[in-house]
């Protein structure tokens, strides 16, 4: 019965689709009309309602068989900016040439996206918020859940731009507005220049492939520069492309002297020997590093906390200062990961871009975090836990970081009610008001 | 995109027009168009729209129920339905809505109005801005539509239907295109309609004529008065129903046994009787549109009076024989057969008529050879039997006496068939063997005795009245009432002929069920609503239900506008109405924002107040930024000594900085 009903809500959402890039508003007017007077004609004794439908049926004839020749012939360029924020509107260029020797006028620019029609594995474990909040047929039949589904899948809403005329045989630029849903890719396939018949009903397309993608990231929350405590640890090995800042130094290799290079670093020798002066080059080896752990261990039915995390997780990223020190992202997906940013070793771009595509892990145990952060609690200085619960498996984390005397500070995501009942020294971030907590800490 | 000006006006014209309510149109017209003229607009919130969309609802189910219950008083033969008389109603029943729209300042209706789950979900989430509708075009579309519901059926209305559409249209068309292209499109549209509707108009009435009737004839309930399937050679026991199919009031004209005919069939053949030759043929109604009679000129006759339920608004009627006069009953047509059929069509769920009849009816037509005829297969038992009751050459009068005699000695009324026919016909076993069997037997064979005796005999079905109901205080005719007898054709006149023993009823009776009472009470309760529903006399409650609504819409329309919320304006929308003061609204600092901003040297859009002072070289307005920073976002507020130091700050600034600039004959910084 699920595959049936996924099957229909597939084919209904296609046929939606092609309806709405297919027919202008008056033309989806008309076609409500064509359907209201199809009931109340039903009986031509009874109504006149027939005479209203024929008549606009023949209208939408007439706009169809308007709509099956579209001369036009147009090349299409997208400058898409690198990143974009999840809620957060942008706008992008687009060159359309034309390459007719007419000019053409009344055009629509539709933009082509990603199939967004969620799987049918995706359809039967994701749970829409507040879907428990749903009636018992919106539960079982899951048309709400399919839609939202796809609205997030789809990534971005951009609505239909109406072009300026083309000039011909030129390009001309027009600016799309996009606002994006979700964090992640929101992927193109196309575009879609659309000329309206001359009843305004229906539109003539011609489609453009322009394949192109763009990465949306977490939204981030205003929030004061986080301060951390801990103090400097040894790095074995050290960072590899650390600025000189440090104390204890292990030499690592030879260069040529650049200005400002302090005397005490020359190697003589070297110079004596290539005739041009050699500074020594030293690896740091004490240094502030944080790490930043995201819980992703979240339940099919908890996608806004999740989210929510995402967002404040990202938020702290780009409240550390990482002049000074590292902050190692860290969380387990198909694998353990961790993702260092911080002097010269990578920017918080990279952070950003890396949780944009987080997911939530499904088929691994909470456990499988705790081992990564305490395999690697001797390099830290202090931690910053984002969790989506405070249940045995996490206060077992916080115990034993704590125990081992690494400095920690706890936040847990939830909805007002999980948060009752946590202990003082662990930060409450309600889903919804996420700023605000953040804002306090 | 909203109508262009007079639209929505010459659309409620137009319906009003159509629909005969011109007095009520063309003041919501001027109404609604108005809303372009005047200036002042009511400050309706989305929770103020809600009531306007709960308002429309209700009188929506008002109308509604009031339309349910009154059609029946409306109604004449070419009136319309119920359901129809509400969509023609419904332009001003939605107009509050529509009117709300025009006159708000946001000009457009939360789309939360429309929906319960979304009105919910506003209310979980506040901060979520509800998609505005705007209802101008679909409004326009109802009234068009409405007005097609009056069914007027001038070139008057596809002319307006074709002038409305091209207005509406006109500011939709593409640009792209020059007019002459578009106008010459609508026109060919106009003329393709216009054929088009007539070309469906006359595919449905074909359709009517054959398909539609036959397949319907086909699912019926009712009698079929041209084919019925006996149940001879049926084994088993006959399952009857007790369910009521008709009530029979008390009165004159009713001895019980009471028969009351539903359909003759002349040709046997096989367990089935069919009607030949029975096409129906209309019959018009006297000038009050309930009267309908077979003959005129009879006497005033017996009366009895009939209460049924039609299958969809169609059936066959229940009449007694001899019947020539039908009062009092309200279908749209009425038609009957030779054989005395009466069919009608188009009626109300429940029809209660008075049936007039004498000894002879005109319904009966004259016998033909095929009253007469006995089919081959039963010719053999038939004639030995009618031979052995001397009935060939009998009288008439004295051949239906010895059938009677023959069948109240040696028969008896069974509804158990044990043995599976091993050889002859069921009938044949039934006068030979057997000897007992239910009233399809004793009619089929009284029939075709009859016809052996050269007598004109029928076979007739319907019902049989025999049972008082103390609860309803009239006769009820139950399902399992369901009666066949012949009809001879005697004296020049047709007479029933009812052999069955009269104990069938007894023995039918002993197959009710236990839950009969309840049933019955159930089946009374229902009844007594459809007559309601379907109320016909001056007593219905119908007839004062208008009254009921004066109160209801009053109550509404104070429960609406018991909050004030109505506020003057310029009639230009505003950005989500009145935006909230946020704390620190009144710091001194937006003054010298403004005055910056006039200088050219303004903050560009979330460009925060510290950036911008630094970007502008004015490191001067730090203690003063700070001070506003303090004000308008510290929770705690700004305490009094602080708002003095940002007051006096600023006015210093401000002075200042007028100062320099006319020393200085330009703007300057720092």
């Amino acid at each position: 019965m699920k595959r049936l009903l996924h099957r229909w809500f597939s084919s209904f959402s296609a046929f939606q689709y092609r309806l709405e890039r297919r027919f202008t508003r008056a033309g989806a007017l008309a076609l409500s009309v064509l359907g209201a007077a199809a009931v109340i004609g039903l009986d031509t004794s009874r109504t006149v309602g027939y005479q209203v439908l024929t008549l606009v049926l023949a209208l939408l004839v007439i706009s169809a068989a308007s709509s099956l020749v579209f001369l036009g012939r147009f090349a299409a360029r997208r400058a898409l900016p690198r990143f974009a924020s999840v809620g957060v509107p942008l706008s992008y260029r687009v060159a359309i040439g034309n390459l007719t020797s007419r000019r053409q006028e009344g055009l629509v620019l539709l933009e082509e996206l990603a199939d967004p029609r969620p799987s049918f594995e995706e359809f039967i474990t994701a749970r829409e918020p507040g879907e428990e909040r749903r009636n018992w047929f919106d539960r079982q039949v899951g048309y709400p859940r399919w839609a939202w589904l796809v609205s997030q899948k789809r990534g971005a809403v951009i609505p239909p731009r109406p072009l300026p005329p083309l000039a011909p045989e030129a390009e001309t630029d027009v600016t799309v507005e996009l606002t994006p849903l979700r964090r992640g890719h929101v992927r193109f396939t196309g575009l879609t220049i659309a000329r309206p018949d001359p009843l305004g009903l229906m539109h003539a397309l011609k489609t453009i492939r322009l394949p192109q993608a763009l990465l949306v990231l977490p939204r981030r929350y205003p929030m004061a520069r986080i301060q951390l405590g801990g103090y400097r640890k040894y790095q074995p090995g050290g960072v590899a492309l650390a600025s000189s800042v440090g104390d204890s130094e292990e030499f690592m290799a030879l260069r040529d002297y650049r200005a400002g290079d302090p005397m005490r670093r020359i190697h003589w020798r070297s110079w004596a020997k290539v005739g041009r002066p050699v500074v020594r080059e030293y690896q740091d080896e004490f240094f502030v590093r944080h790490a930043l752990v995201l819980d992703t261990f979240a339940a099919a039915d908890a996608h806004v906390v999740f989210e929510e995390a995402v967002s404040a997780a990202a938020s702290i990223a780009v409240s550390v200062e990482t002049q000074e020190s590292l902050l190692d992202l860290m969380f387990v997906g198909p694998e353990t990961y961790c993702f260092t940013a911080g002097r010269g070793v990578g920017n918080i771009d990279r952070l950003l871009e890396v949780l944009a595509c987080v997911s939530a892990c499904h088929d691994k145990p909470f456990r499988a975090l705790h081992r990564a952060v305490i395999d690697r609690h001797d390099a830290l200085s202090s931690c910053v836990c984002v969790l989506l619960a405070w249940d045995e498996p996490r206060q077992a984390l916080v115990r034993d970081l704590e125990v081992l005397g690494t400095p920690i500070r706890v936040l847990v995501v939830g909805e007002r009610a999980a948060l009752a009942g946590l202990p003082p020294h662990v930060y409450r971030l309600e889903v919804g008001r996420i700023g605000e907590g953040l804002a306090r800490l | 995109m909203s109508p262009p000006p007079l639209l929505l006006g010459a659309g409620l014209i137009f319906w009003g027009w159509q629909t005969g309510f011109l007095f009520v149109a063309v003041p919501l017209a001027v109404l609604i168009e108005a809303a372009r003229a005047l200036t002042w607009r009511l400050d309706l919130s989305s929770t103020d729209f809600h009531r306007v969309t709960d308002l429309c609802t209700l009188l929506i189910v008002v109308a509604c129920v009031y339309l349910f219950s009154t059609t029946g008083t409306a109604r004449t033969a070419s009136g319309p339905r119920a359901m129809t008389l509400l969509f023609q109603w419904l332009p001003p029943l939605l107009f509050p809505l529509m009117a709300s729209q025009a006159y708000s300042v946001a000009g457009k209706i939360p789309l939360t109005a429309f929906f319960w789950g979304l009105r919910r979900q506003a209310a979980r989430d506040p901060s979520a801005e509800p998609v505005p509708v705007d209802l101008g075009y679909l409004y326009f579309a109802l009234c068009v539509l409405s007005a097609s519901a009056a069914n007027q059926r001038t070139l008057a209305f596809y002319a307006g239907l074709c002038g409305l559409a091209g207005w509406a249209l006109w500011s939709w068309r593409s640009r792209r295109f020059s007019p002459l292209w578009w106008a010459p499109l609508v026109v060919v549209a106009a003329v393709a309609g216009y054929g088009g509707h007539i070309v469906l108009h006359r595919l449905q009435q074909t359709l009517e004529q054959t398909a539609f009737d036959y397949i319907f004839s086909l699912v019926q309930r009712d009698v079929d008065p041209f084919r019925v399937t006996t149940a001879i050679g049926h084994l088993g026991n006959l399952k009857l129903s007790d369910r009521t199919v008709l009530r029979v009031e008390p009165g004159d004209g009713l001895a019980v046994p009471f028969l009351l005919r539903e359909a003759t069939y002349d040709v046997y053949n096989s367990s089935t009787w069919l009607a030949s030759g029975a096409g129906f043929t209309a019959i018009q109604p006297d000038a009050d549109g309930e009267t309908w009679k077979f003959a005129t000129g009879r006497g005033p006759g017996a009366r009895v009076t009939v209460s049924a339920y039609l299958n969809r608004g169609r059936g066959v009627l229940a009449l007694p024989g001899g019947a020539f006069e039908l009062e009092r009953l309200a279908v749209v047509s009425v038609r009957r057969n030779r054989l005395g059929a009466v069919k009608v069509e188009e009626g109300l769920g429940l029809i209660t008529y008075t049936a007039r009849f004498g000894p002879d009816g005109p319904l009966d037509g004259p016998p033909i050879d095929t009253d007469l005829r006995i089919p081959p297969q039963e010719a053999a038992v038939i004639g030995s039997i009618a031979s052995a009751l001397g009935l060939p050459g009998a009288a008439p009068a004295e051949a239906v006496n010895r059938v009677e005699k023959f069948f109240r000695q040696d028969f008896k009324y069974s509804l158990w068939k044990r043995e599976r026919l091993r050889h002859g016909t069921a009938l044949g076993e039934f006068l030979q063997t057997s000897r007992a069997g239910h009233c399809e037997y004793f009619a089929s064979a009284t029939v075709l005795l009859l016809r052996a005796a050269g007598v004109p005999a029928r076979y007739a079905v319907g019902y049989s009245v025999q049972e008082w109901s103390r609860l309803e205080r009239r006769w009820i005719v139950r399902a399992r009432h369901g009666h066949s007898w012949a009809l001879a054709y005697v004296d020049g006149a047709w007479r029933d002929v009812d052999t069955t023993p009269s104990i069938w009823a007894d023995a039918e009776r002993d197959e009710a069920s236990i839950f009969e009472p309840l049933h019955d009470l159930w089946s009374w309760g229902g009844f007594l609503f459809s007559r309601w529903r379907w109320s016909e006399g001056e007593s219905g409650v119908g007839e004062y239900a208008p009254w009921l609504l004066i109160p209801l819409v009053l109550l509404l329309v104070w429960r609406l506008y018991s909050r004030r919320h109505v506020r003057r304006g310029d009639g230009k929308p505003r950005e989500g109405a009145a935006p909230p003061l946020h704390p620190g609204h009144d710091s001194e600092f937006y003054r010298i924002a403004g005055r910056l901003e006039a200088e050219g040297r303004g903050r560009r859009p979330t460009e925060p107040a510290s950036a911008w002072i630094d970007r502008i070289q004015a490191p001067e307005l730090r203690p003063i930024v700070a001070l506003h920073y303090r004000y308008r976002f510290d929770p705690a507020g700004l305490d009094a000594a602080g708002r003095a130091a940002l007051r006096d700050g600023a006015e210093t600034w401000l002075r200042d900085h007028e100062d320099a600039v006319s020393a200085a004959g330009k703007p300057v910084t720092g």
